[in-house]
């Protein structure tokens, strides 16, 4: 039933009415047995901010969907469709930097669910596991709920934002990414070029050296690093 | 006996509505003529809450309907008005014997050549949204496969419009969300940008930023924005003023 799995998955969440965004992904990584979760919003088909990581190698999978703008979360938000892969071994992969990166951290399966009410498309969540394998019937019936809860409190934590400004749990998220923009700002003005320009640099740069974006992104503000400098 | 293949033309025309894009008005307008075409009924017609909860006519299959529902609506009383406040159906309610009940309504009606009245709540679970009035000129119960049919049809509607309420509402706040995340967005750019070209933190830009807005009473957000577009140049801001 249902209704049921509604109600046991609110159970898990209860007192935190749906506000409480670690505890969302880290139910998500309950019901569905999985290594980890994250939820990440997304607009335009690009990653906007992340509401929650259970841990380190969830939050990296949502860092790499960012830098490369590919990943298990990027395609299921844009089809609005379930994105399943149980083997990151396996050959024939859609994603392949996404996959040798993520392989790289350990994990072996990915899946993405698109968060949406409607035909509102908010974002997705993403699961992993460090072993191959599937999700059973039941444990991806419990994903789509969550997906669900994670969609109403999204809105729930928009609705009860002041006009013009994020609502709290998004704003937290929104803080990973922000150096990146402050980055891109910074390289804007080091090379004479738009910011958009400055961004696809910075996005490169990220990729030819296997890095991660914001920590690219950090090491342009605190003037470590200056792009058009390196060897 | 509800006619059984523009019933089912009716229920098919009413699903094949439910797309994204649809118009509450012209979703209920067509539910009236149908429940007419289809029903054995004279007229139809429908009744939404609006957010304060009283009730709005919203469609009618002919200007008598449209009288008697207004009118319900500013007397207080009649078969709609009950539907809506019980959720539950008013049913072959011989509008001879109603005088007590709806006295000025039963009156208007059957001056109008109505004999019995019905109404259905739009209802979904526990929510009522509104109500489908139907009105029979001819004397005798309506049967129990047209009450089972309207209420169908009701019910088809009522699912609709909330479906369409949440999806707006949804709408918005995503419209809303992803607003405010550019704004932040471009902010940051902006004080990126200052920052590089003042040879200051992020902490020092922001001030600078903020305290140029200020004093050059412009919105946060404008200023970074042309900023961000290069419409002004990140070293010519004013200095912050202390705080």
């Amino acid at each position: 039933m249902p209704a049921e799995r509604y109600l046991r998955i609110l159970n898990l969440l209860a007192g935190t009415d749906g506000s409480n965004a670690p505890r969302l992904c880290a139910v998500a990584a309950e019901v569905t047995a999985t290594s980890g979760a994250g939820v990440m919003l997304l607009a335009d088909g690009r990653p906007q901010a992340s509401l929650c990581t259970t841990n380190d190698v969830s939050a990296l999978i949502e860092d790499i969907q960012y830098t490369l703008g590919e990943g298990p979360c990027v395609d299921a938000h844009r089809s609005g469709r379930v994105v399943s892969e149980p083997d990151l071994g396996a050959s024939e992969l859609p994603w392949v930097e996404f996959s040798r990166r993520a392989a790289g951290a350990g994990v072996q399966a990915v899946f993405g669910y698109p968060i949406r009410l409607g035909t509102v498309r908010l974002g997705a969540l993403n699961l992993y596991r460090d072993r191959p394998g599937a999700l059973s019937d039941d444990q991806h019936a419990n994903a789509l709920v969550v997906a669900d809860l994670a969609a109403r409190a999204i809105l729930d934590s928009q609705a009860n934002a002041p006009p013009g400004a994020i609502g709290i749990h998004v704003e937290e998220g929104f803080d990973l990414w922000a150096v990146v923009h402050q980055a891109a700002g910074m390289i804007s003005v080091q090379l004479d070029v738009p910011i958009a320009d400055a961004l696809v640099r910075l996005r490169a740069h990220a990729f030819a050296t296997d890095r991660l974006v914001a920590e690219v992104a950090r090491d342009v503000i605190d003037r470590r690093f200056r792009l058009g400098t390196e060897k | 006996m509800p006619n059984p293949v523009l019933l089912v033309q009716s229920l098919v025309e009413l699903a094949d509505n439910l797309v994204d894009d649809f118009d509450v008005v012209d979703l209920l307008s067509l539910l009236s003529e149908r429940c007419v075409g289809a029903l054995d009924v004279t007229a139809a017609g429908v009744m939404l809450a609006v957010p304060s909860g009283a009730l709005e006519v919203i469609a009618s299959s002919s200007e008598a309907m449209r009288t008697l529902e207004v009118f319900q609506v500013q007397s207080d009383e009649g078969p709609c008005l009950d539907a809506y406040r019980t959720g539950k159906q008013v049913v072959n309610l011989d509008l001879a014997a109603t005088g007590t009940r709806w006295p000025r309504f039963s009156a208007l009606a059957a001056a109008k050549g109505f004999h019995a009245a019905h109404s259905f709540p739009l209802r979904l679970r526990r929510r009522v949204i509104g109500a489908l009035n139907l009105l029979r000129s001819d004397p005798g119960s309506l049967q129990e496969a047209d009450i089972a049919a309207a209420q169908a049809l009701a019910d088809i509607a009522t699912i609709a419009i909330i479906q369409h309420q949440i999806s707006i509402d949804a709408q918005t706040l995503n419209t809303q969300l992803s607003a405010a995340l550019n704004t932040r967005i471009v902010i940051e750019q902006a004080k990126g940008k200052i920052a590089q070209a003042t040879d200051s933190d992020m902490e020092q830009a922001f001030r600078r930023l903020r305290s140029h807005a200020r004093n050059h009473n412009l919105r946060l957000a404008d200023l970074a924005s042309r900023i961000a577009d290069g419409a002004i140049g990140p070293s010519s801001l004013d200095r912050p003023t202390p705080e």
